[in-house]
């Protein structure tokens, strides 16, 4: 199958896209990039790579980029990577079908019940904890909501970044790191002490189809894991799949919680594969690969059980590839 | 927690749902025994003492430590 997917830095901070196309490799992949620098395009993983407009162009833009890339490459399924780009693609799903490219996406009311702003409420009903988060717009905002919170207190972006401050000072400092790079709202949020766990999973709208537990071992400054290791947690699987059930969740989809080994934790449901997929892969529970058989409507054996206690390993590795190629890509903006 | 743990051959501990791992001696594995056997506290501080032949107040020390750190890292309530 001709399948397109985004999310190919491959840096210190990957992106989901080179673990999916790890998991794809049978199949004819063809790469959208943002930026002519990710390492994933010079990995061979892929038979072509088209730019991308930014999502923030609207989407006309994309329209006339993705109707190109049909016409050109005769893509069949695209599986959007990115959190900037998804609500684009969540959005007008139905319009990109039309084009002849298939999906697997949630509704534009799935993906906005997990909001992270809506997490209080949304929490409530998959019958978990969530830690107290408020929403910070101003300087004064924070100040009052460390007032309430305490110290330490979670200062996070409300798509990406999150950073632990032990002072205010620390916290004005990430307030505006964040906000500088990323806008607002923020949210500043109560720190729960705890293990952190995390669990990757599929929805065909109605049921968990399949998914993995992880618990990070090591992570980079930024917070991305570096090294974890498979575990078997109930209450996350069992509440995992409680949100594919209660919301009819369709596609992928990542559960990050906190267990102080009595309760769990809510702390983010990301709409989409995490960068370590291809972990659940390597463990024999090839989401991807299950997302392409839903796709072309394939009957999909559930898949829940996994090697424990199999760690996961990042590490660096080095290329060598043709200057032409960057700078092609950046002039014609397809290579 | 604790009787979920999983104590291999190189003395590491480990919690499959937590994915978190400790290093543990062998005094230390066996009381985590005895805690899955669910003997009491008195019963565990009286076989320590005689498997370790050291006297029972060493024993009651060393035991009430160990209980002490096992609640720390939330393997006990």
């Amino acid at each position: 199958m001709k399948i397109a997917l985004s999310g190919l830095n491959n840096t210190d901070n990957p992106a989901p896209g080179i673990g999916v196309a790890k998991s794809l490799k049978g199949h004819n992949l063809t790469g959208l990039s943002y930026d002519a620098n990710e390492p994933g395009i010079y990995e061979g993983l892929f038979e072509k790579i088209y730019l991308m407009p930014y999502p923030t162009l609207g989407y006309e833009e994309f329209k006339n980029r993705i109707t190109y890339i049909k016409e050109k490459s005769n893509i069949e399924a695209v599986i959007p990577n990115l959190d900037a780009e998804l609500p684009l693609y969540i959005k007008y799903q139905k319009e990109i079908n039309d084009l002849g490219i298939k999906t697997y996406l949630p509704s534009l009311e799935c993906f906005e019940m997990r909001d992270k702003s809506k997490l209080p409420e949304f929490s409530k009903k998959l019958g978990v904890k969530h830690p107290k988060t408020i929403e910070i717009t101003s300087l004064d905002d924070l100040i009052l909501a460390t007032r309430t919170l305490g110290f330490p207190i979670m200062v996070k972006g409300n798509y990406y970044k999150a950073y632990k401050a032990y002072n205010l000072d620390e916290a004005i400092e990430y307030y505006y790191k964040i906000s500088n790079e990323w806008g607002f709202p923020l949210l500043a949020q109560q720190v729960i002490s705890g293990v952190e766990i995390n669990y990757i999973g599929l929805g065909d709208g109605n049921e968990l189809i399949g998914g993995v537990g992880i618990k990070k071992l090591s992570t980079t400054e930024l917070g991305k894991v570096w090294s974890a290791i498979s575990i078997d947690n109930k209450p996350l699987f069992e509440v995992s799949k409680k949100f594919v059930e209660t919301i009819g969740w369709r596609g992928a989809f990542e559960f990050e919680a906190m267990s102080d080994g009595k309760d769990i934790y809510l702390i983010e449901i990301n709409p989409r594969f995490p960068a370590w997929v291809h972990f659940s892969t390597m463990l024999g529970v090839n989401l991807p690969e299950m997302m392409i058989k839903l796709i072309n409507g394939e009957k999909v054996e559930k898949k829940y059980n996994y090697p424990l206690e199999k760690m996961y390993i990042r590490y660096v590795e080095e290329a060598m590839a043709d200057f032409k190629d960057f700078t092609t890509l950046i002039s014609k903006k397809e290579l | 927690m604790i009787n979920e743990m999983v104590i291999d051959e190189n003395n590491v501990g480990f919690i499959p749902s937590l994915g978190i791992s400790f290093q543990v001696n062998e005094t230390a594995k066996r009381i985590i025994e005895l805690i899955k056997e669910g003997k009491s506290k008195e019963d565990i501080v009286r076989i320590i003492s005689d498997e370790f032949n050291v006297s029972w107040r060493e024993a009651y020390i060393d035991v009430e430590d160990f209980f002490a750190k096992l609640r720390v890292y939330g393997l006990i309530q």
